[in-house]
Order: C-alpha cells, then structure tokens, then sequence
C-alpha cells in the first residue's frame, strides 16, 4: 500500500464532490502510480490467482509476454491507486452497479500508470442517483493499458 | 497452436473454481485493491439504509466478482493462445461472508474480422443457492499468429 494512502474514506468525506457537483466531461484530478510486484501479487492473492505469469519469472521469461505481467483485472486496485484521497470514487456508500473494461496490452511490475478519467454522464433512475464514469490507463510508454466505464449509485 | 479456436463451439461451457467468501478474504481485498469502502468492512454503517436498499452487514467488493471472472477466463485463454480483451459485468444480489461462489462462462459466438478472430462469452456468478450474484458478457481474442 502507498505510505501516504488514507484508508479512512471518511476523513475527506466534505472535500468531495457530491452527485449535485458532478459535472459530466469535466476530468477527474489523478496521480501517477508506480504499480509494483509486490502490489500485483498482492492484488492476485486476494482474488486467489496464482497463476505463474503473475509469480514465478523464469515462467514468464519463456512465454509470449516475455516476463511478469499483472492480470487484466488490476485496475481494480489502479483506480485507487491513481486517484486522489478527495476523489468522489471514495465516498462512504458509493454503490457500484456494474462495469465494463477493455483490455490492450497487460499492465508490468515498474510500470509507471497514468489515469484519464472523468464522470461521463449522471442520471436519475429509479429513485436512486448514478454516475457514469469512465476511465483510461496508460503506461510510461504512452500506450494504452485499458480502458473502462463503470456504473455507481451515489450516496444521498 | 491456434487449432484450439477452430476447436470452441457455441454452447462450450468455462467453469471457474469455487470462492469461500468470509471477513478476512473481503478485508483481503480492501488491502489489495485500497477499496475501503464502509460498505466492506463498517458492520455499524451497514446498519443504516441506503436510500431502498438495505443491506444488513458488510457486503463483498463486486470487483472480487470481476476479478474471479477474469480469472476464470485467463486460466481458460493462456494454455489457447487466446487474449482476455473485454469484460462487462453487472451485479445482482449482494455476496456477504459465508456465501460460496463460482463463476462460469458460456460460449455464445465465434466471429472471424478482417485481422482476427473472436469468441464472445455470457458469463454468470451463482452463490451455493444457486442465486445469481453477477452476470456479464466477456470477448477473447485469438489472433491469427498466435500471441
């Protein structure tokens, strides 16, 4: 975990923008995030994958990839990663509805990721209140990692 | 060695392995994901209601859902040759500590394209009710060339 991470959503629960603040198009802030090995195995033992493209690097060496990668699925922990403590993603009862991500070239151990993000639409549906977001991570390199939208249902 | 997509046929089914969900394997994932959300780990503040909804206690990240799919399909595609290109997925009912889950996939499409060719798969999570927590439509690739 980033020393400086808060693990305490609540302590910057009035710096955040509510549903009311949202403005769809406008970027969200992010930080660059340097993803490393220890992170990803983190990530994939929690999700019980131990698969040895993500563990064992002679393994890696001798595949396509050509060494370690990070699964697909390691924006889940990329999307903390490169937000801010302030982030509206972090508010205390945000409801996530569903996502969906495509995926390019696999994230590495040492990557250096950036983020692209912003609300893309909010809505009024059945008495609750969503936000639509989406979202692009990139590598160093400037090449695309993934890419993804995700449905939330804000806190009132 | 791409032999295998020519191998796939519709109705193929992709079974995933079994997941024991309990308090520590959701704290597990507030760590490595930093999801510190309440709604996973603040028995109190589930307490409350949440507009229509109320939940009781703490609930499971629906992202374990997406990562035990994607899983799944990584651990199905990597011995084919084939990529994990896409993953839409929607949750249903809430999985709380105790529940066992399992994913599984279903081939609904093969489609060759000018450069490629495609697999398209209906995805569903069921807890050990057989209740449905999550269902989604995944895409794999299986390039010409092998990868």
């Amino acid at each position: 975990m980033p020393e400086s991470f808060e693990t305490d959503f609540w302590k910057d629960a009035e710096r955040r923008k509510v549903w009311d603040d949202i403005v769809p198009g406008e970027p969200r802030k992010t930080i660059p995030y340097t993803l490393t090995l220890e992170a990803i195995q983190k990530y994939c033992r929690a999700v019980g994958d131990l698969h040895p493209l993500y563990f064992d690097e002679a393994y890696a060496k001798a595949t396509p990839w050509g060494g370690l990668i990070a699964p697909p699925s390691i924006h889940i922990l990329l999307m903390f990663s490169c937000t801010p403590a302030d982030d509206w993603m972090r508010s205390p009862g945000t409801i996530n509805a569903g996502q969906s991500w495509s995926y390019n070239i696999p994230a590495r151990p040492g990557d250096t990721i950036t983020l692209a993000a912003r609300a893309l639409d909010k809505f009024i549906k059945k008495d609750r209140l969503f936000v639509i977001h989406d979202n692009v991570f990139f590598n160093q390199n400037a090449q695309v990692i993934c890419s993804g939208r995700g449905w939330t249902i804000r806190p009132i | 060695m791409n032999d295998a997509y020519d191998a796939l046929k519709q109705d193929d089914i992709v079974n995933g392995p079994k997941f024991q969900v309990s308090r520590e394997s959701i704290r597990a994932f507030c760590e490595a994901s930093l999801d510190f959300n309440p709604l996973h780990w603040d028995d109190e503040y589930m307490k409350s209601s949440f507009g229509r909804t109320r939940f009781g206690g703490i609930i499971m990240h629906g992202m374990t859902n997406f990562g035990l799919i994607t899983r799944m399909l990584t651990d199905w595609l990597y011995p084919l040759g084939g990529v994990h290109r896409r993953l839409e997925t929607r949750w249903k009912t809430p999985v709380r500590p105790g529940d066992v889950i399992r994913p599984s996939a279903r081939i609904t499409g093969k489609k060759r394209t000018q450069r490629s060719r495609w697999v398209t798969l209906e995805i569903e999570v069921k807890n050990q009710r057989g209740e449905t927590v999550a269902v989604g439509e995944a895409m794999a690739e299986f390039p010409p060339q092998g990868r």
